[in-house]
């Protein structure tokens, strides 16, 4: 993983990239994050939905990601995050390690013999 | 957030807290998450518990929320502070660098102002505020003074709230280093003393306790100076043995230099030996100044109860008289500093609040100045304002740079407070205590940075928000509006130009009651004729000099010698100076009247020991009988001579010659031969006026062999102070001579102090009527500035010169009357405090308060008129096409 990132379980670099890549197609407010986790895996990756809040403010932290105060789709108050321009190349880094080393993995995986 | 809305500021200038952002947050996403579970079908109950289910521990994600966002939001707001502050500050530079004349008449007047308040601050703090360099000073007490030895050795038993006492008394001793015999100032202290202030001497020995006992105490402990001066700084002077009193005595140590007990002139110290078996000693001699410890755990306040409470038991103990019911029930023991510091606390906070109030009226000055100037910028803004400076920022921005104003005449005013300081330490009068002490040090810097702090404030505060509450209107109001502003500003403006007026005459009225009281003490009839006269202290040793047909042949060789110096024509000798020493009062037997010693005996000025010539050297005129003569020794009638209010006090038909006064002890009657003036003793300020006089051949009650000479000369007294030692030299050499000055001199040396506090507030003073008057002129200029249009108008419809004239200094008057009369009322308030500086004038003393109003009323029309004749000057015209 790379080296900026925390020296956290396998879960927070995979929940940062999660995220990064949900608020890449425009403004999304927490439960919007949640929602799309839930539909772009299946729900096969059921994170702890209150986890998403604390990563947010790290990202934000990080400047990967800026929020404000703005109306929800059923004119709530709601906070909306947004990807930054660093969050993007931020993500663009990730995945291609992450890629790479899934690759790297499932090839290992592969090779003879094969697992039961 | 950086880029975060500007509303979101506001939300944040009331402090809305990040927990309701975080709760809002939260709610939302449980509440949108609740409603699709219903959505999709499920119970409102069920709902909700697979919404909370979903998200977890609710109550730990918040938290953490809250404390992350609180912590970011506390560094924002410190990031966008400095940011702000160093573009005020940057700004601030920039618009001063373009008004260098205002800046320079702002950061002189400061610089002026706040370097005079430093200076007299150190003073302050170095005196008063300061703890005594002394190990817990706080546990000092100083218990009483005038005490018997016997008494403090009983106190000593007795105290219990006290973990020691010691005790010394102040002296004057012939020191003979080698060269030369010299009086010096000492002091005999018992041998814990220095122990128990916590001082160790830099070199040799502090004294043993067996050098308390009598026949052991010849030892000494010399202060700094004397080992500089006199010894060179050898450091084998320990050990070595010198001359007191005629005495040897082995010197044991060296003090260091800052030590000062109990006064700056104390040279040196020798135990002080207590012989209980001497009951005379012991009860007799009432000189002893008593300080204590209190011990660890006890309050200072408990300590002197017990002492008032204990004290007064003691009145049994003395063995050789019952000093009475009332005796020791006025003791009133204190902290030591307050005792060291003495009446020289208040001379100093009075001169303290009149440097202040220079400083206020530099900070009304300043104020005045940037309330002008802010006009001038109205346009700048204005432009501002119009661009989304709020009114908060702009008062910060015009804060910033009085701010600025300020600190650069603080750090100005630093180096003017270290020259202020140089001549302040040059022109106190000796004998103020802890003088050598003041020093600028972090205490005179922090308050340095306070004052220019608060004053940037002070004269920052108003102008800013006028400027900014100016600023809400368009600037293109019309004509009305604009009126209305001005005479707005006009208010401030003349405000400000009373509370000038009202702090300057306050300190004028200060400063004329003590040049007049200075004036009266100038005037006052000393009763004998200081001009022509030298005088000096002659100190036999009394170890060469126990036997007093020794001292009187020194004296009449003296006499005799001096009297043949060409330009002499009469020399005395006397056991007391007028105005040069303290003197203490005598009480009186009169024959036929006061004559039992067990009765209250009337108390007299004081009992004087003279020669024959002491009137004529004096220039003391005799009114009736004889004076003494060379015949009225021992051995034959004694006699008195007494001063006018004495004879007239006892004898009022006038027939006091040849009646008999007699001191209070045992001894004979004394007939009075002869009556002279009334004379000041001990000070300008005396108001005794009641004096006996003896002849010194007659004197049986000589506690002393120490006198002074004084001589009358035809010229200029002063040159003969060579002669006079010398004379004194070839008679003994171990004799030494001190206080060789004119009388002239003595009696304009014993008035130093009051002379020290006039010119200093005096100077003040000035200083606060030239800033009145300064503040005045540029408040007049102002207004006539910002008036031109109206005085056209009033040139055109006719109104005469005069008329122009009238209006402005006509202003100008009605302020400074305004201002007189509330610096008139806080005058008659505060000038009781001067009371005790004051001689001969009552600290409401009508022609001061009449005349000080009247010269400010004078300054402000004088100050007025240089922009009333401008005013007549406007061309009507230009001023109307102007607008």
């Amino acid at each position: 993983m790379s080296p900026r990132s925390d020296p956290n379980d396998l879960l927070q670099g995979t929940l940062a990239i999660l995220i990064l890549k949900a608020l890449l197609p425009g403004s999304a407010h927490g439960y919007g994050i949640a929602r799309w986790i839930e539909d772009a895996t299946a729900d096969v990756l059921r994170i702890e939905e209150g986890s998403l809040y604390p990563a947010l403010r790290r990202l934000e932290d990080r400047k990967w990601v800026s929020s404000e105060w703005g109306l929800s789709e059923n004119n709530r108050r709601a906070r909306f995050y947004n990807i930054t321009t660093a969050g993007r190349k931020h993500l663009r880094d990730e995945a291609a390690v992450w890629l790479r080393y899934s690759q790297a993995v499932t090839r290992v995986l592969r090779t003879a013999p094969a697992i039961t | 957030m950086s880029d975060a809305p500007r509303w979101r500021r506001y939300l944040r200038l009331v402090r809305r807290d990040v927990a309701a952002d975080v709760d809002d947050e939260l709610a939302f996403h449980l509440a949108m998450r609740v409603e699709r579970n219903a959505a999709l079908g499920m119970t409102p109950d069920a709902a909700r518990r697979e919404a909370m289910e979903r998200f977890g521990d609710v109550n730990h994600v918040r938290e953490q929320l809250v404390a992350h966002d609180a912590r970011r939001q506390a560094t924002e707001e410190r990031t966008e502070y400095f940011r702000d502050l160093v573009q005020d500050l940057r700004f601030g530079v920039r618009s001063l660098r373009r008004a260098p004349a205002f800046a320079a008449a702002t950061i002189l007047t400061l610089a002026l102002c706040i370097g005079a308040n430093a200076a007299i601050f150190s003073v302050v703090d170095a005196i008063v505020l300061r703890p005594l360099p002394y190990s817990h000073p706080e546990q000092l007490v100083s218990i009483g003074t005038g005490a018997a030895a016997g008494e403090f050795l009983a106190l000593r038993e007795r105290l219990r709230s006290f973990s020691q006492l010691a005790a010394w008394v102040e002296q004057t001793h012939p020191i003979d280093d080698g060269q030369q015999s010299l009086r010096v100032e000492g002091a005999a202290v018992t041998t814990n003393l220095l122990p128990m202030l916590g001082v160790a001497p830099q070199l040799g020995r502090g004294f043993l306790d067996e050098e308390g006992q009598p026949g052991k105490n010849n030892v000494l402990l010399i202060s700094d100076a004397i080992w500089r001066t006199h010894f060179g700084e050898a450091r084998d002077v320990v050990g070595k043995r010198i001359l007191l009193e005629g005495v040897p005595h082995t010197i044991v140590g060296v003090m260091p230099h800052d030590f000062h007990f109990p006064a700056t002139t104390t040279e040196y110290w020798q135990p002080g030996a207590f012989n209980p078996s001497n009951v005379g000693a012991t009860w007799g001699v009432w000189d002893k100044k008593i300080i204590g410890r209190v011990a660890s755990g006890v309050s200072v306040e408990r300590a002197t109860r017990e002492v008032r409470d204990v004290w007064p038991t003691l009145r049994p103990l003395n063995p050789l008289w019952d000093p009475g019911p009332d005796y020791r029930r006025d003791v009133a023991p204190q902290p030591l500093q307050a005792t060291v510091v003495g009446p020289t606390g208040r001379l100093l906070w009075i001169l303290f609040g009149c440097v202040v109030l220079v400083l206020l009226i530099g900070c009304v000055n300043v104020a005045n100045l940037l309330l002008a100037r802010a006009t001038a910028r109205e346009r700048e803004l204005a432009v501002r304002a119009a661009l989304g400076g709020g009114r908060g920022r702009l008062v910060r921005q015009l804060l910033a740079e009085s701010l600025l104003l300020s600190v650069a005449g603080a750090s100005l005013g630093f180096g003017v407070s270290d020259l202020a300081l140089r001549w302040l330490l040059a022109a106190m009068p000796p004998g103020i205590p802890r003088a050598n002490e003041i020093a600028v040090n972090g205490s005179v810097l922090l308050f340095t940075a306070g004052v220019a702090l608060a004053t940037g404030i002070l004269f920052g505060i108003v102008p800013a928000l006028r400027a900014t509450s100016a600023n809400q209107r368009p600037s293109a109001a019309g004509a009305g509006r604009r009126a209305s502003r001005d005479a707005q500003h006009h208010r401030v403006s003349g405000v400000l130009v009373a509370a000038e007026v009202a702090f300057a005459v306050l300190l004028v009225v200060a400063a004329s009651l003590l040049v007049r009281s200075f004036t009266a003490l100038q005037h006052v009839r000393l009763g004998f004729d200081s001009s022509h006269v030298i005088a000096a202290r002659i100190t036999p040793p009394n170890g060469r000099y126990r036997d007093t047909s020794r001292v009187s042949a020194l004296y009449e060789g003296l006499r005799g010698r001096l009297g043949t110096l060409p330009g002499v024509t009469s020399v005395a000798v006397t056991d007391k100076l007028p105005i040069a020493q303290v003197v203490y009062g005598a009480a009186l037997r009169v024959q036929g009247q006061y004559e039992d010693a067990k009765h209250i005996l009337p108390s007299i000025g004081h009992l004087q020991d003279i020669t024959p010539e002491y009137f004529a050297t004096m220039g003391i005129p005799l009114l009736h009988g004889r004076g003494f003569t060379d015949a009225d020794r021992g051995g034959q009638p004694l006699v008195a001579i007494v001063s006018q209010s004495v004879a007239r006090r006892y004898w009022p038909n006038g027939d006091a010659l040849g009646k008999h006064i007699a001191p209070p002890w045992d001894s004979p009657w004394m007939t009075i031969v002869g009556i002279v003036p009334d004379t000041k003793q001990d000070s300008l300020r005396d108001t005794s006026r009641t004096s006996v006089y003896v002849p010194w051949a007659q004197s049986t009650l000589r506690y002393t062999n120490e006198m002074w000479v004084v001589a009358r000369t035809t010229g200029d007294p002063a040159p003969y102070a060579a002669a006079l030692r010398s004379v004194v030299r070839d008679l003994d050499r171990s004799v030494a001579v001190s206080d060789v000055r004119t009388m002239e001199a003595v009696v304009s040396d014993s008035v130093r102090k009051a002379r020290f506090t006039m010119l200093l507030v005096g100077a003040f003073a000035a200083a606060a009527l030239l800033l009145g008057a300064i503040g005045i002129y540029g408040v007049m200029s102002y207004l006539v500035g910002q008036r031109m249009q109206e005085m056209g108008i009033r040139i055109a419809l006719g109104a005469s010169a005069r008329g122009v004239i009238g209006l402005v200094v006509g202003r100008a008057t009605r302020l400074s009357s305004l201002g007189a009369i509330i610096g008139l009322v806080a005058a008659l308030v505060t000038t009781r405090w001067l009371a005790t500086l004051l001689y001969d004038v009552s600290a409401t003393d009508p022609v001061t308060f009449v005349t000080t109003p009247l010269l400010f009323l004078l300054v402000a029309a004088i100050a007025s008129c240089g922009p009333a004749w401008r005013a007549t000057r406007v061309d009507p015209v230009r001023a109307l096409r102007a607008e």
